[in-house]
């Protein structure tokens, strides 16, 4: 559109494609929300949101940023629950090595964009690179208020009450903070923000992280950002403090004690293992360990 | 058509060099104060291939854009709309984006700051300048800053003061300041300490 003279082709990669799926107009829109939600941490900027290929709740939103996003050059890392090799996760990367002829990879350190759904990668980011979060439900306070009207409103009066009484209401029923996922934070001191429903665990992440983290939600259409090195605080008490899940056991595959383990049963009298939901970090571990 | 004599070249490879722009924005945006080189762009007129590659990139029949007199020309506006297509509007309330340059910081008042609602409808200022150093160090702190940078953009004292009037967070103004082919962003959510005098 922007060429006077030449008619380029609709993609690069020689396909029926535009270069990552959506066209032109689309991806500016998305553009320009993504920077007001860059300019304004926390803050969710409503878009208008495609119909993308595959069903809401796989990752359209997710899908959406990373499209708007992607550049030629770019290396897409996708995971799934830390995974790469879920459904999810596989499609999504074949979707934009089809659509937009990136490479792709799983080893966390040499992507530059990582979409995810619900975790955070153990192996610590870098500056160069952003992670694209697929989320659900943007709205934190849609549990306790569903009326988008009043959410609004509550947001711009930093009327944040209500999220400690139902943090209060887990002490009160369980004897401590309950929520285990999608545990809500405080951006950069004013907005309180989902993190989309990756563990409390990874919560710590957030916090003055040097890549830049974009949140897309599809159904939703609201995209919503955290710079790098921003302060993200997960909201607690004085007397409950904030903290994350912790195991006795380690990673049965690597002996990791310090990553997320997900439970696995692994045989009819109940018998249960843990190993790392971080597929990329454990197998790194393996091969550095020797086993 | 083809001998429009208003009509000039834009990016050669439109998407390409869109996404480019586009992710220096975004990083110059998310990491307030550092400069960032943009993909080889023609000037346009007055506009530096800088300022003329995010009108490219960003613009389209969505974004009403203000410009300042001196950009305000039949040649940029001809390109503008044949390139980007969007209207160009006379009043600044209008604007979803605005071009400036360093004589129009005197008064940023009239541009859309968003509501407490929607802080995202607000004007986002592209302000074209001789250089992205060389001026009075500010300190620059908040999200994308790890502690503290020293940013030394050549601009008049009152443009600090302007801002400060026409925002109160999380209302504002974004600001692109370009210069050549390469631009810097300052966020709104940037917090701008008071200009520090040198000894000498």
């Amino acid at each position: 559109m922007n060429a006077l003279h030449s008619q380029a082709p609709a993609s690069e990669t020689g396909d029926e494609y535009a270069f990552a799926y959506l066209d032109e107009q689309t991806k500016r829109m998305i553009r320009r929300g993504l920077l007001k939600a860059v300019a304004i941490p926390g803050y969710q900027v409503p878009f208008g949101g495609r119909e993308m290929p595959l069903p809401y709740g796989w990752g359209t939103g997710g899908m959406q940023v990373t499209a708007a996003i992607l550049g030629g050059d770019d290396v897409l890392k996708v995971i799934d629950q830390g995974a790469d090799d879920t459904t999810n996760a596989v499609s999504i990367r074949r979707f934009f090595s089809r659509t937009a002829g990136v490479a792709t990879t799983t080893r966390t350190p040499e992507a530059t964009v990582i979409q995810t759904r619900h975790r955070v990668p153990e192996t610590p980011l870098s500056n160069d690179q952003i992670l694209v979060f697929q989320v659900p439900i943007p709205e934190p306070l849609r549990f306790i208020e569903p009326a988008e009207t009043e959410t609004r409103t509550m947001h711009a009066l930093r009327d944040y009450g209500v999220m400690h009484v139902k943090l209060y209401e887990d002490i009160a029923t369980f004897g401590h903070i309950a929520t285990a996922y999608a545990y809500p934070v405080t951006v950069d001191d004013r907005y309180v923000m989902d993190p989309s429903p990756i563990p409390k665990f990874d919560n710590p992440k957030l916090d003055m992280n040097p890549a830049l983290m974009l949140f897309g939600a599809g159904r939703e259409k609201r995209l919503y950002a955290v710079p790098p090195y921003t302060r993200v605080v997960s909201l607690d008490f004085e007397d409950h403090p904030f903290a994350v899940q912790r195991w006795d056991e380690c990673c049965a595959v690597c002996g990791s004690r310090d990553s997320f383990l997900d439970e696995l049963i692994i045989d009819d009298a109940g018998g249960k293992r843990f190993v790392c939901s971080d597929t990329d970090y454990c197998r790194q571990r393996q091969q550095e360990t020797g086993q | 058509m083809s001998d429009a004599p208003y009509l000039q070249p834009a990016f050669e490879r439109p998407a390409e060099a869109a996404q480019q722009t586009f992710r220096a924005a975004l990083r110059a945006l998310a990491e307030p104060g550092l400069a960032r080189p943009l993909p080889p762009t023609p000037t346009l007129e007055r506009l530096a291939p800088a300022t003329y590659a995010l009108c490219l990139s960003l613009l389209d029949a969505d974004t009403p854009v203000w410009l300042a007199p001196a950009f305000d020309t039949p040649v940029v506006r001809a390109n503008l709309s044949f390139h980007c297509g969007c209207p160009v509007v006379e009043r600044r309330e209008q604007a979803a984006f605005a071009v400036l340059d360093a004589g129009d910081l005197a008064d940023l008042s009239g541009f859309p700051l968003g509501s407490e609602r929607y802080p995202d409808q607000s004007c986002t200022l592209l302000v074209q300048l001789e250089r992205l150093d060389g001026g009075e160090p500010v300190a620059w702190q908040g999200p994308g800053i790890a502690g503290q940078r020293q940013v030394d953009l050549p601009l008049p004292g009152h443009f600090w003061k302007q801002r400060d009037l026409n925002g109160d967070f999380p209302r504002g103004l974004d600001v692109f300041f370009t210069a050549g082919q390469a631009l810097l962003g300052l966020p709104r959510s940037t917090r701008c300490l008071a200009p520090i005098r040198e000894a000498s």
